[in-house]
């Protein structure tokens, strides 16, 4: 069973097709890319998956639970990240990861050692206990990296989750990313920096004009656009696809 | 719901706000400031007022020849007058009174004689040069001493003088009541010296000694008026307190981006709604206690002892009251306000959101709105009534239900939109959506209205009734009558069902009903009234006051109509209006629910539309067998004959009491006797039985 299984999405904005028929999955212990460029239609399919967008048409399911059906069962197994995702600025780090693990229905000493424990492996030490507000943007980011672990699920879903940070806090979200997979987990993100989809990803997406235009693995894709590297089979297939239409 | 993740949420809105230095401020900082800041400043500005009136001396102008002895009396210190002979007296005016010519003039409307002194005269040359004077403020009052007064003294006959004042101006009041003292004393003099004259006992002229004895304790005075107007500062001031927490919560979150990551979370959104709602509505709770505390302090503490009593339980009470309030307008603010992207925007929503729910609150101040079971219906206006009832220490048990049921209805009603605002997603993420389309109110192709348009339609008409009747109650019942049904109950219906474009057919039920739905109409028509007559008046027996209002209505005020006027007014023009706004839109709105939840809702907003607790239980019972026809026959017609009769036949008996004498009514009581009563409930009841039975078109 995959853990998250998307069938034929659609999502309409007053005159535009954000997003047109849509189907992809990923598995356990798999990293999983969907890259396109801007307005592609990435962070509407992305926000479909999550729940927090209901798809005009077209189904999701979270280790086969219906998003739509039971929302509240499949969101409680994927976690959400995105580049822009804030936090609240007069809370503290642990604060805001207390609050939201008693929403995922966390509480009591096993959630104050899972939140310790998040505080190590993401070397939060220094500002866990300081206003969100004073915090730079890789603390930020860190912060929000906890969040979305925190109650350990089997999914994550990360839209562009090192939008906007320096190259060392980047690498330190990437290596993060890398551990989630293999302990097993399911992570679907995308990215602009092709770099790091070719250095995590066990599977691509390419996502042109809101339609998934090319997927399988990255070998694979480089073989079919007959280009050396994925910055330039993603360029092959924009101007092919844009080309075409 | 799930308690724990609201009460999540709830703490956690909580904590942000208080480390919030703008909602702090706002909550407890203005009004500690405020209240004292105001007291002080207010008995500052009336002292220095009074202390000045009282130093100044009064500019007094005769005009005439006064008696040398009053003359002397108005200059003693103690008088305070400053008297100055002719003073701005035109040539004209002082050439007459000189000359003898010159008379005090008639009284205006009635003779001189039964005219009250301190009414105004028809216009003379006396009169417009002392209004000149007066209204040049050269002079504070003017005293003509008209010619051949000293003669008439000295003759024992009666001496007239005229004080012309002007009522607007304080120092011509003050300048008034000093020379009216002056006079008085003079004429006691007069009297006590013609009384020695003729040896009469003391007393002998005056007869009767009146002594007019205020008996309002100094304190509710003050109470009244502190009562007029602090409901509307403690609202205005407890609201402020929720209206930047309801920005921060909403706009500001999607501001800060954090809205998304809220969303992604397992939880309803009825369960957010909740949180923020509870979060909100604590901090204008403190905002309630702060300003509470402020306020009995400041009067107990700052004002001069007996200046004002309130009892703390008065205040204490007041603020309880406006639990209720918080509770709906918190859910407001955060519907509006989460429709802005941030919190600028924020304020731009919800400031026209907040003067619409201060300017009703700013009604009660008006002495004539007075808290009564109509106004225990409109939202806000009930509240600032009760507060300031409680003030005045005038609430009535039976009010205060009214009021804390229908605030319950609007707290559940705007609790409800909130939710339903926050369900959806595309404002929760920023994005934009008009308000017509979150309401539902989109022009649509048939169908029939949903429970939430038939309530808000409910909620508007009532609301808006209230306003409209406000301004044409002193135009008479008749006018008032037509104007609520024809304008907040046919209007409305006609509005909801053509501007959204639904089915007229469907919702008003225009169809023809089957003829055992006819017959059943006619019976329950002319049984029923009997019925609810016979049975209420036993159970709960209304007061004498509501009655007569009754009877007043019936006869639409004027008991000479022709009977067909008062059957049109009273009787046809509800038995359609009404009709088709409650078994039309209300039921048919209301139809998705189920037919008993249907029924019984719309049944019991037809009680509270006739707002009287006394009359609420007998129009619910009219209400549901109108309801239960209406649904099994699936037309407005038997329902509008039941209503017609029902109210036509209740005409008939009130302008003919000889045909309430063939109901064995007798001319000491209304009342129905037991043995018509049962008779008439049992066939009603038949009626009802043959309704339900009678192959009909239920709504589908």
């Amino acid at each position: 069973m995959s853990t998250l299984l998307a069938r034929h999405l659609m999502k309409r904005f007053p005159g535009v097709a954000a997003v047109d028929d849509v189907s992809l999955e990923v598995n356990a212990g798999e990293v999983v890319g969907l890259l396109g460029p801007n307005g592609a239609g990435k962070t509407t399919t992305l926000r479909m998956l999550a729940g927090i967008l209901t798809p005009d048409a077209g189904g999701v399911e979270v280790c086969g639970i219906d998003l739509q059906a039971d929302p509240l069962g499949a969101k409680q197994r994927l976690g959400f990240l995105s580049g822009d995702t804030q936090l609240y600025r007069r809370l503290t780090p642990v604060e805001v990861l207390r609050y939201f693990g008693q929403l995922y229905g966390m509480g009591g000493t096993p959630l104050e050692a899972r939140i310790e424990r998040l505080v190590r492996e993401l070397e939060m030490g220094a500002f866990a206990t300081r206003a969100c507000g004073t915090l730079s943007s890789g603390q930020k980011q860190r912060a929000n990296v906890a969040r979305a672990f925190l109650h350990d699920p089997e999914l994550l879903i990360l839209d562009e989750p090192t939008n906007g940070l320096d190259v060392i806090s980047g690498k330190f979200i990437v290596e993060a990313i890398r551990r989630e997979k293999a302990a097993g987990r399911a992570v679907l993100f995308s990215t602009h920096i092709m770099g790091e989809a070719e250095y995590l990803c066990d599977r691509i997406y390419l996502l042109h004009q809101g339609r998934i235009v090319d997927s399988g693995p990255l070998a694979d894709l480089l073989e079919r656009s007959g280009q050396a590297n994925l910055t330039d089979a993603f360029l092959h297939h924009a101007g092919r696809v844009s080309g075409a239409a | 719901m799930r308690l724990p993740q609201i009460l999540t949420i709830f703490r956690k809105e909580l904590v942000e706000t208080l480390r919030d230095r703008r909602t702090l401020l706002m909550m407890i900082g203005l009004p500690m400031l405020v209240y004292p800041l105001m007291a002080m400043g207010l008995s500052r500005l009336m002292e220095s007022n009074v202390a000045a009136t009282r130093a100044r001396r009064s500019v007094v102008a005769t005009w005439g020849a006064a008696p040398a002895e009053l003359v002397e009396a108005m200059k003693a210190t103690d008088a305070h007058l400053e008297v100055t002979a002719w003073l701005g007296a035109p040539d004209e005016v002082r050439r007459s009174i000189e000359a003898g010519e010159a008379a005090p003039a008639a009284a205006v409307a009635h003779g001189a004689a039964t005219a009250h002194p301190t009414k105004g005269e028809q216009e003379n040359p006396t009169l417009a040069a002392a209004r000149t004077l007066l209204t040049s403020r050269r002079a504070d009052a003017v005293l003509v001493s008209w010619p051949g007064l000293d003669q008439a003294l000295a003759r024992d006959d009666l001496g007239t003088v005229t004080l012309y004042f002007d009522a607007l101006r304080g120092d011509s009041r003050t300048a008034r009541d000093r020379l009216a003292d002056v006079l008085s004393t003079y004429r006691t003099t007069l009297l006590t010296r013609r009384e020695q004259a003729r040896q009469l006992p003391a007393g002998f002229t005056d007869a009767l000694k009146v002594l007019r004895r205020d008996v309002a304790p100094p304190a509710r005075v003050v109470n009244h008026a502190m009562g007029s107007a602090l409901p509307f500062i403690l609202l205005t001031l407890s609201l402020l307190g929720s209206f930047y927490a309801a920005i921060d919560m909403t706009a500001g979150e999607k501001e800060r981006g954090t809205m998304q990551t809220l969303m992604v979370a397992p939880l309803r959104s009825s369960e957010i709604v909740m949180g923020k709602v509870l979060a909100v509505s604590v901090v204008g709770l403190v905002a309630v206690a702060a300003n509470t505390a402020s306020l009995s302090l400041t009067i107990t503490r700052i004002l001069p002892a007996g200046e004002v009593s309130i009892p703390p339980v008065s205040i204490v009470l007041a603020g309880l009251m406006l639990v209720p309030i918080t509770m709906t307008t918190s859910p407001v603010f955060l519907a509006v306000a989460v429709f802005a992207r941030d919190f600028k925007d924020g304020q731009n929503f919800l400031t026209p959101v907040f003067m619409a729910i201060a300017m009703p609150a700013g009604l009660a101040i008006l002495p004539t709105v007075e808290l009564n079971a109509w106004t225990a219906f409109v939202p806000v206006v009930n509240i600032a009534l009760l507060v300031k009832a409680v003030f005045s220490g005038e609430v009535r048990a039976e009010l205060v239900f009214l009021v804390l049921l229908s605030s319950a209805l609007f707290a559940m009603l705007a609790i409800m939109l909130a939710a339903h605002v926050f369900g959806r997603e595309q404002i929760m993420l920023g994005g934009k959506e008009s308000a017509r389309s979150v309401l539902g109110l989109e022009r649509r192709a048939g169908g029939v209205p949903t429970p939430a348009v038939a309530l808000t339609t409910f909620a508007l008409a009532m609301v808006l009734a209230f306003y409209a009747s406000l301004l044409v109650e002193a135009r008479g019942v008749v006018t008032t009558l037509l104007v609520v049904q024809y304008g907040f109950f046919l209007l409305p219906a006609l509005v909801v069902v053509f501007g959204l474009g639904y089915s007229a057919r469907e919702t008003l039920l225009l169809r023809l009903p089957s003829w055992q739905h006819l017959l059943a109409a006619v019976v329950i028509g002319a049984t029923g009234w009997i019925a609810i007559v016979g049975v209420f008046m036993r159970v709960a027996p209304p007061p004498e006051s509501l009655v007569k209002g009754l009877e007043q209505m019936l006869t639409l005020g004027d008991p000479s109509l022709p009977l067909w006027v008062v059957l049109l007014g009273v009787a046809v023009t509800p038995a359609i209006c009404e009709e088709l706004f409650f078994r039309g839109v209300m039921l048919s709105g209301l139809r998705r629910l189920g037919l008993w939840p249907a029924v019984l809702i719309s049944s019991l907003l037809f009680g509270f539309a006739h707002a009287s607790i006394y009359r609420m239980l007998p129009t619910l019972a009219l209400g549901l067998m109108l309801a239960a026809l209406a649904w099994r026959s699936g037309s407005i017609l038997p329902s509008m004959i039941v209503h017609a009769m029902n109210n036509g036949l209740i005409v008939w008996v009130v302008r003919h009491p000889s045909s309430a004498g063939m109901l064995g009514v007798s001319e000491t009581s209304t009342l129905p006797p037991l043995s018509v009563t049962v008779a008439a409930t049992l066939l009603c009841a038949a009626g009802v039985g043959l309704a339900w039975k009678a192959p009909g078109r239920a709504p589908q």
